[in-house]
């Protein structure tokens, strides 16, 4: 049968990528951590029922389906921003005689088989066990898990439907965030309760036999939602250049051709950031990470060591993202900056401009947070030194360890495409090092030791930055081969 | 001009180059041919200190290439999509060049002009990043970049492949005047053995990693080759 070979070649185009033998350390490692995420999720539905009967309002249970339109809402917004849009190569089965239709239900119920959509269940089934099944039927647990999973499956379909309908550029998300921000806003205002309307939809969804038909038929809805889309849109051409529409982001950066060389480098990798989809996604979740500190800086329970750490990871957030892959960036065109007339040097000196300018932008982003009291001033300036001083040269030197193609042309966040044991390796020290060290200096003497120590080694790093970035250029000479090497790997 | 000796690469120990010794003088144009896997691109790419040799070395002008960087301002070469920085348009990526080689401005739009009829009024003046080009336009893109230098040496990886047949007589035009005019040294390889034939003045004929020919372009050459290749 032709849908058994389509999710046959699905199965062999994931396991004989490239990657995925070499990428061993890292699916460890992921894997590790979503056993621990599962855990903690199978430990909160477990704790659930407990923790909502101290909430005043009804009983677990209303409550739960009172906050479930929302749940959906957020997880429509989530995946709005992070599910990637299913593809099949369309183009070269449609030579082949495959019924069209038959690749569009498969295009569309693909997602549904992704482990993503069934998580919540570590949440959902011992909650319904315990506050459903303990207190009414098991059917009416067995059915507030079923309606539950078919929310997610519409949900998923609603996403897909919506991104391929109206793109999933920063405009339409700005639109979902303002409606979502309303809706909570009347809730609040208790003008119009999105609550009330819930708790008495799924209650009765859940009560009833028949309740499940609504689920069920919100589910059909969203499927044909999609079928509508493909019949109005027949070709792939016209919904693939829907989704990939050339704007050429033309900013104006003349203002670097006055730094020579170096300033056009710096220009091409502007341009690169702000061309790729992976990039700019990048760039938008750093937006996000600027907000850190309001929830940091306003807790009482985090120690100095902590606190620092979030004064670091704010004002080097571009840094730290742009250098992890400094040179890996330049994969698809490693050969070009190797043989055009462009000094390793200079190479390596555009690299740390760039990263020094972010670090004065994040440096300056943050300063409202000064007004939380002079202790945050001296970290946010002590943790300016340090990035600046250190860390830059830190990541320029060991970027040349990641060989690892990275493919801009794959978008989306949580894209892993690229990241190797490597790129924890680099990470690690240069966020928990600080920690460390404020946590130990700040117990044997005092806070403001710490800090001048950190301070007092991210002036030596400026004072000192000609013969480090020497160190770095040598480093990037004697691996260079190995480099390009790996970037003429495509996955 | 260019000095090769006791050049070997090997991967995993088996060699795919092995020219004991091969000197190509200033102004010469030097063809390279060979089946898939003979090592013309591994050539190149050793050239271009774009590999590490395991033994031997290629010297420009005397000094030797690898881990240097003094032949990088007067050498141009394009020998695949990675010489390319696709998410630029061509105006961009011409410019960036353009710089990188101490070009005002105006030489980087005078020498646009020259390449219009080689670009057939596609390219220039595009909104399209370069990504979004055909490849055969890709390689145009690439083989201007590579000119823009004023290199003295041009090194070109099957140049005539994905381009439309009027583009390819408008390349062997291009590079015919390029010798005779300002004496440019090229390297050119090819599957094309008519078109190699006409712009080079020498051949040299590659199997599995070992100089198996090397003749002076002459009446006979193409015949020669043919046969040669010939099953």
């Amino acid at each position: 049968m032709i849908l058994l070979e389509l999710v046959k070649h699905e199965w062999q185009k994931g396991i004989r990528s490239s990657g995925f033998y070499k990428n061993v350390a890292v699916s460890i490692f992921l894997g590790v951590f979503s056993l621990y995420m599962g855990g903690l999720l199978f430990f909160m539905g477990f704790s659930l029922n407990k923790i909502l009967e101290e909430v005043p309002g009804g009983t677990p249970m209303e409550l739960f389906n009172g906050a479930m339109l929302y749940l959906l809402l957020t997880g429509l917004l989530l995946r709005f921003m992070m599910q990637q849009l299913g593809t099949v190569n369309l183009n070269s089965y449609q030579v082949l005689p495959v019924n069209r239709s038959l690749l569009i239900n498969f295009l569309l119920l693909k997602p549904l088989v992704s482990l993503a959509n069934y998580v919540l269940l570590l949440v959902v089934i011992p909650f319904a066990i315990r506050s459903m099944a303990a207190y009414y039927t098991g059917g009416v647990a067995l059915r507030f898990v079923v309606a539950f999973e078919l929310m997610v499956w519409c949900n998923s379909l609603l996403a897909s439907f919506l991104k391929r309908r109206f793109g999933s550029g920063l405009l339409s998300f700005i639109l979902v965030l303002v409606a979502f921000g309303a809706i909570f806003l009347l809730e609040y205002l208790h003008v119009f309760s999105l609550f009330a309307i819930s708790r008495a939809l799924f209650g009765f969804i859940v009560m009833n036999p028949i309740g499940l038909l609504i689920p069920l038929g919100a589910v059909v809805v969203a499927f044909l939602l999609n079928k509508w889309f493909f019949a109005q849109n027949f070709y792939p051409e016209k919904f693939n250049s829907k989704l990939q529409n050339s704007r050429t982001a033309t900013a104006d950066l003349s203002f670097l051709d006055r730094f020579g060389v170096i300033g056009e480098l710096i220009s091409v990798q502007i341009k690169l950031m702000l061309r790729h989809k992976r990039t700019r996604t990048l760039l938008f979740l750093s937006a996000f990470f600027l907000l850190y500190g309001l929830m940091f800086y306003t807790n009482e329970h985090y120690g100095d060591g902590m606190i620092f750490f979030c004064s670091m990871f704010m004002t080097g957030i571009l840094m730290f993202i742009y250098g992890q892959w400094s040179i890996s960036w330049d994969s698809a065109h490693f050969d070009s900056i190797l043989t055009k007339n462009i000094p390793a040097r200079t190479y390596i000196l555009s690299n740390y401009y760039l990263m020094l300018a972010f670090n004065v932008i994040c440096f300056i982003l943050t300063t409202p947070y000064f007004l939380f009291g002079t202790k945050i001033i001296y970290m946010h300036l002590t943790a300016f030194l340090f990035n600046t001083g250190c860390n830059i040269i830190f990541l320029l030197f060991f970027a040349t360890f990641n060989n690892k193609r990275v493919d801009l042309s794959r978008s989306s966040a949580m894209n892993y495409q690229g990241t190797t044991y490597k790129s924890f390796l680099i990470v690690l020290p240069i966020m928990f090092f600080p920690i460390l060290w404020v946590n130990v200096l700040s117990w044997l003497t005092s806070l403001s030791v710490a800090m001048w120590s950190l301070a007092a080694m991210g002036l030596v790093g400026l004072i000192f930055r000609k013969p480090l970035l020497n160190l770095c250029v040598k480093q990037f000479n004697s691996r260079k081969y190995i480099i390009a090497q790996g970037f003429r790997e495509v996955e | 001009m260019i000095q090769v000796s006791n050049l070997k690469k090997a991967y995993n120990g088996v060699t795919v180059l092995n020219i004991p010794a091969l000197n190509i003088p200033k102004g010469e144009s030097f063809g390279l041919v060979g089946n898939n896997g003979a090592g013309k691109t591994t050539f190149f790419r050793l050239i271009l200190d774009l590999i590490e040799a395991n033994d031997g070395e290629v010297q420009i002008d005397g000094q030797k290439v690898a881990r240097n960087e003094s032949w990088k301002p007067f050498t141009g070469s394009f020998l695949d999509e990675g010489f390319l920085i696709d998410f630029l348009t061509p105006g961009e990526y011409f410019k960036f060049v353009g710089k990188l080689y101490n070009k005002s401005e105006g030489d980087i739009a005078l020498f646009l002009e020259s390449m219009e009829e080689f670009f057939n009024g596609e390219i220039n003046g595009s909104k399209k990043m370069i990504r979004e080009f055909s490849k055969g336009n890709q390689k145009k893109i690439g083989i201007a970049a590579a000119l823009l230098g004023d290199p003295q040496i041009l090194i070109l990886d099957e140049p005539f492949t994905a381009l439309d047949p009027s583009s390819q007589i408008r390349l062997k035009r291009l590079l015919n005047d390029l010798q005779t005019r300002l004496g440019i040294t090229m390297l050119i390889s090819s599957h094309d053995l008519n078109h190699v034939t006409e712009v080079c003045k020498r051949i040299v004929v590659l199997e599995k990693g070992d100089v198996v020919k090397d003749i002076a372009t002459g009446e006979d050459t193409l015949k020669e080759l043919e046969s040669y290749f010939a099953v």
